[in-house]
């Protein structure tokens, strides 16, 4: 029974994408019924798999029209679930669920929405099938659905500035990545004669050629393109930004983790290269380079959504540095912050697309004061923000924890020093992720309340719930660090250490064992930590202090309180001081902050911002340039 | 009986009172002597104690502008957190909750107060705040990166010792230096002590790096709108963070030792605070002017930082 259960997932979103247009045009409930009822569904069932995959242990393979391989070739299409797969499939599910329900009420006031549904839909089915599948061809036509359902979306609001110009971008790199990916499958193919990654994994190991090492080259830049890491960066900032935010929380949250996912099977799986240091040294580079010049980018944005987007390319450099250093404690931490940067990245979106729909705009200059307007919003954002700059005891913490433990472990074993610079360098960019998460915190919901923004409300309760359901997540993802590590984590880092299991179940008992007799024996899995963190215990010392300091508030009271002065009373106490300056000339923007530091870099802030020339020529040129690199790589290091 | 000893070291020793008692005693000690430095008199050593009391006892402003529920909980937040770190650093050789005592940890749990001070600033709806907390900031990014240097150097050189080759335990770091002599003690450890002597200021903002509060400047910049209890906390905060920050500075350098009497223990550990007190926050509070913005971020990624990087290399060639 269960392994038809990835299969109907899949289906039951691409087919709701077809409903949606056949009986949804029309009634805008069939429509919402239509989308929460597939939306749900794949989460549901997503969620059944976890007992038997990441507990049991199983792998679930399932072959489409029971092609079954003959003599030991696959020559059908296979679907293969293992602990990784589900670990992503989690991930997706979980932010189309909450992407749809948010949408509901955000997308309302947009006209066409039957054809936001569809695309919606579409993108959601093919991430879904993206990290579901087992077969690389049908991976790489779920990238093309991908990629042009995400191109769409990007452009749905096309009666604005902006989005047309970030379709386009997107339209134009990500068809340079999806162009790779083909040429690289085909490759393969011409070389194995097969298309079923687990096979090609077991043939592999019998040697690499000059075509497979090509092939490597392509893939890894079609998986870096999705991933969207720099240099192919731009795209992303323009993409996320032009989207309605509903899709910005899908893109941010779920596509870019398909890249993410792409690379861990390519290179862990596929290809089994991460045992070479020349690999670490080059995954590790990437993505150090990845975190700083997003999180640098992101200090220098005017706009809450620009800004998040910067630091979502940011977060997605931790995630492939811990990646990179092949390492099981480097996976958990990467795993780790893979999943918390979907919980307060697409919170953190949710909360600028609330923003958005309240007051009109995004623009960190114009907005402040939204605190005493939308206070549940303001809490929501703070929860996302310090989760997001790693603050105990939020969920980004534990995962940045791990992966400065994992990089400094990795120094130390390797005697790299470059290693520990790249622990240091994370430490830095953390710091500076605050920092920018401070700007908007003080332009958006703290600092003086212009007037024209008086008449702001809350944002509506169906709007609401999505950021709730992922602050709670938030929560319980950093202060149950355990259960979360033995449930999701280590049965997936597991997954990406043993492959043996993967083309087992796939190929049938012992097919791996033909090919892999000269493999490395099994890499450890066991994790061993450098130092503690136990949040219950920090939690309930936090508890007793506060307990104690507030024993000792109510003993020390006097009948006078907190005063602060009622409506109609106008008391010059109560006014804010301005040192007789006129209040609209006393106003403290948010391009106004953080002097300091710009002065200091201001060469290195010019340079990156020059080099962001907006020209999608440039960024044409950046992704057939990190190609090259790649391909020189390849070529020196891994023949 | 188990319960009843955690809640002694949580609310009594090394906890609440006994972290409160020491913050608000070295404040008393750094003004009396910063007053003997410049020739006054100065007040008793007493006297943070009676601010204390005093501004306890005033009355709490709300300005219109604030969004309340932030300006009256940040303060809380900071202080608590403060307290919490406070616990788990060793007294010597005495450590009430070995098994939690990270390093990493204490580094994030330090920034809770100021993000706490930050947070209480902004809500508090002031343009003066908002310059502050922009300045607040900025003072972060620029002492957190030789911060960072300075505790992977330790952790380096004590997990030298140890299978792993590096540990994040604050107890792995006091048990090498009981075993291999104080940290200070290692030639190669002293670049990365001066580093950490110069970032203490900075961690607690006094003169010459008090750029967020700058009264003259930006009246208080943060604390502007602050009154009564919450600026009290505030207040408090800043006096207990001395103390953390120079017993932290202790357990990281000069530890290992002990007399085997907690009492004495204590004693010589606020003599060592006392004394660094004086080395890191005094004498540049007396002998130097607030630093400009720019200066102060200069100053800590070039200087300090580079003191950091010759001790980080250094431990990596072995030393």
């Amino acid at each position: 029974m269960i392994q038809h259960f990835p299969v109907l997932a899949i289906m039951t979103l691409f087919l709701a994408s077809f409903l949606v247009v056949l009986f949804g045009s029309r009634n805008k409930i069939v429509r919402g019924i239509i989308t929460m009822v597939a939306s749900t569904i794949p989460l549901v069932l997503m969620i059944c798999l976890i007992k038997p995959i990441m507990i049991e242990g199983q792998v679930i393979s399932y072959w489409l029209g029971n092609w079954e391989p003959v003599n030991g070739w696959a020559i059908g299409i296979g679907i293969e679930v293992d602990a990784l797969s589900l670990f992503f499939a989690l991930i997706v599910t979980l932010t189309v669920f909450l992407s749809a329900f948010y949408s509901l009420k955000y997308m309302s006031r947009d006209d066409t929405l039957e054809k936001y549904y569809v695309l919606f839909l579409m993108l959601s089915g093919a991430v879904l099938g993206l990290v579901l599948t087992g077969d690389l061809f049908n991976l790489f036509i779920m990238i093309e659905i991908l990629t042009f359902a995400a191109v769409a979306l990007t452009a749905f609001r096309n009666n604005e500035d902006g989005p047309l110009e970030a379709a386009f971008k997107y339209l134009v790199v990500g068809s340079i990545g999806s162009s790779l990916t083909l040429t690289g499958v085909i490759l393969l193919y011409s070389q194995l004669h097969t298309l079923n990654m687990a096979q090609i994994s077991a043939m592999l190991q019998n040697g690499q050629n000059s075509t497979t090492v090509f092939a490597f080259a392509l893939l890894l830049t079609g998986f870096s393109i999705k991933a969207f890491i720099v240099p192919v960066h731009p795209v992303a900032a323009d993409a996320y930004t032009a989207a309605p935010t509903s899709a910005s929380m899908a893109l941010a949250g779920m596509v870019n983790k398909t890249g993410v996912y792409g690379i861990i099977r390519l290179l862990y799986i596929i290809f089994m290269t991460m045992g070479l240091s020349s690999v670490q040294n080059l995954i590790v580079t990437i993505g150090t380079v990845t975190m700083f010049l997003g999180v640098t980018m992101a200090l220098n944005q005017h706009d809450f959504k620009r800004l998040l987007a910067f630091h979502s390319i940011s977060q997605i450099g931790y995630v492939i540095t811990a990646i990179g250093l092949g390492t099981a404690l480097g996976l958990t931490g990467g795993l780790y912050h893979a999943m918390n940067h979907t919980l307060f990245k697409g919170m953190l979106f949710l909360c600028a697309g609330a923003v958005l729909y309240s007051a009109g705009t995004t623009n960190l200059d114009r907005l402040g004061g939204l605190a005493k307007k939308m206070p549940q919003t303001c809490a929501i954002f703070l929860i996302g923000a310090f989760s997001i700059s790693g603050i105990p005891p939020f969920n980004g913490f534990v995962s940045k924890w791990l992966i400065y433990q994992a990089t400094y472990e990795r120094a130390s074993q390797t005697g790299n020093f470059g290693f520990a610079l790249v622990t240091v360098i994370a430490v830095v960019v953390s710091v500076m992720t605050l920092a920018s998460f401070i700007k908007v915190s003080q332009s958006v919901f703290f600092g003086e309340l212009p007037a024209e923004f008086s008449n702001v409300k809350e944002a509506p309760v169906s709007m609401r719930i999505p950021m709730w359901i992922m602050a709670i997540l938030c929560i319980l993802t950093g202060v149950l660090p355990a259960q979360v590590y033995q449930y999701l984590i280590r049965p997936a880092v597991n997954a990406v250490l043993s492959p043996v299991k993967y083309i087992n179940v796939m190929m049938g008992n012992g097919y791996a064992e033909k090919f892999l007799s000269k493999v490395q024996a099994a890499p450890d899995k066991s994790v061993a930590l450098a130092g503690y963190w136990q949040p219950e215990s920090w939690l309930l010392l936090f508890v007793i202090v506060l307990a104690a300091v507030t024993v000792a508030a109510l003993l020390g009271k006097k009948d006078r309180g907190v005063s602060s002065s009622s409506a109609e009373v106008t008391d010059g106490k109560y006014a804010t001081f301005y040192s007789g300056e006129k209040n609209e000339f006393s106003r403290v923007g948010g391009s106004d902050l953080f002097w300091g530091l710009k002065y200091n870099l201001r060469h290195y802030f010019g340079f990156i911002g020059n080099i962001h020339s907006g020209v999608v020529n440039d960024y044409a040129l950046w992704a057939v340039m990190i190609f090259a690199v790649y391909i020189v790589f390849a070529f020196i290091f891994l023949l | 009986m188990q319960i009843l000893w955690f809640l002694f070291y949580i609310l009594i020793f090394p906890g609440f009172l006994f972290t409160t008692f020491a913050g608000l005693l070295l404040a008393g000690i750094d003004r009396k002597v910063l007053a003997r430095m410049q020739r006054r008199i100065g007040p008793p050593i007493t006297q943070p104690f009676y601010d204390f009391v005093k501004l306890m006892g005033k009355e709490t402003i709300v300005p219109d502008a604030a969004s309340r529920t932030a300006f009256l909980t940040a303060p809380v937040i900071g202080f608590v957190s403060l307290i919490v770190t406070a616990v788990v650093i060793p007294i010597g050789n005495f450590l009430a909750f070995r098994g939690i005592a990270d390093v990493i940890v204490i580094i994030y749990l330090l920034t809770i107060p100021a993000v706490a001070i930050i947070i209480g600033g902004a809500s508090s709806g002031s343009p003066f705040s908002g310059i502050g907390i922009s300045r607040e900031m900025v003072a972060i990014v620029s002492y957190e990166l030789p911060l960072i240097l300075v505790l992977l150097t330790v952790c380096k050189k004590a997990g030298m010792m140890l299978s792993g080759g590096m540990t994040f335990s604050l107890s792995d770091i006091v048990v090498y230096q009981f075993y291999n002599g104080t940290m200070v003690s290692h030639w190669a450890m002293i670049p990365a002590a001066i580093a950490f002597l110069m970032i203490i200021p900075g961690e607690v903002g006094t003169q010459p790096f008090d750029i967020a509060e700058a009264e003259t400047e930006i009246c208080e910049g943060t604390m502007a709108e602050y009154s009564g209890a919450p600026l009290a906390l505030f207040e408090l905060s800043h006096a207990v963070k001395m103390f953390v920050m120079t017993a932290l500075f202790t357990s990281l350098f000069i530890s290992g030792w002990t007399t085997g009497s907690i009492v004495l223990d204590t004693i010589i550990v606020l003599a060592i605070c006392i004394l660094v007190t004086i080395i890191s926050m005094t004498l540049p509070h007396a002998s130097a002017a607030r630093l400009k913005v720019e200066w102060l971020f200069r100053y800590y990624w070039k200087i300090v930082s580079a003191l950091a990087l010759v001790s980080l290399i250094l431990v990596w060639c072995g030393l």
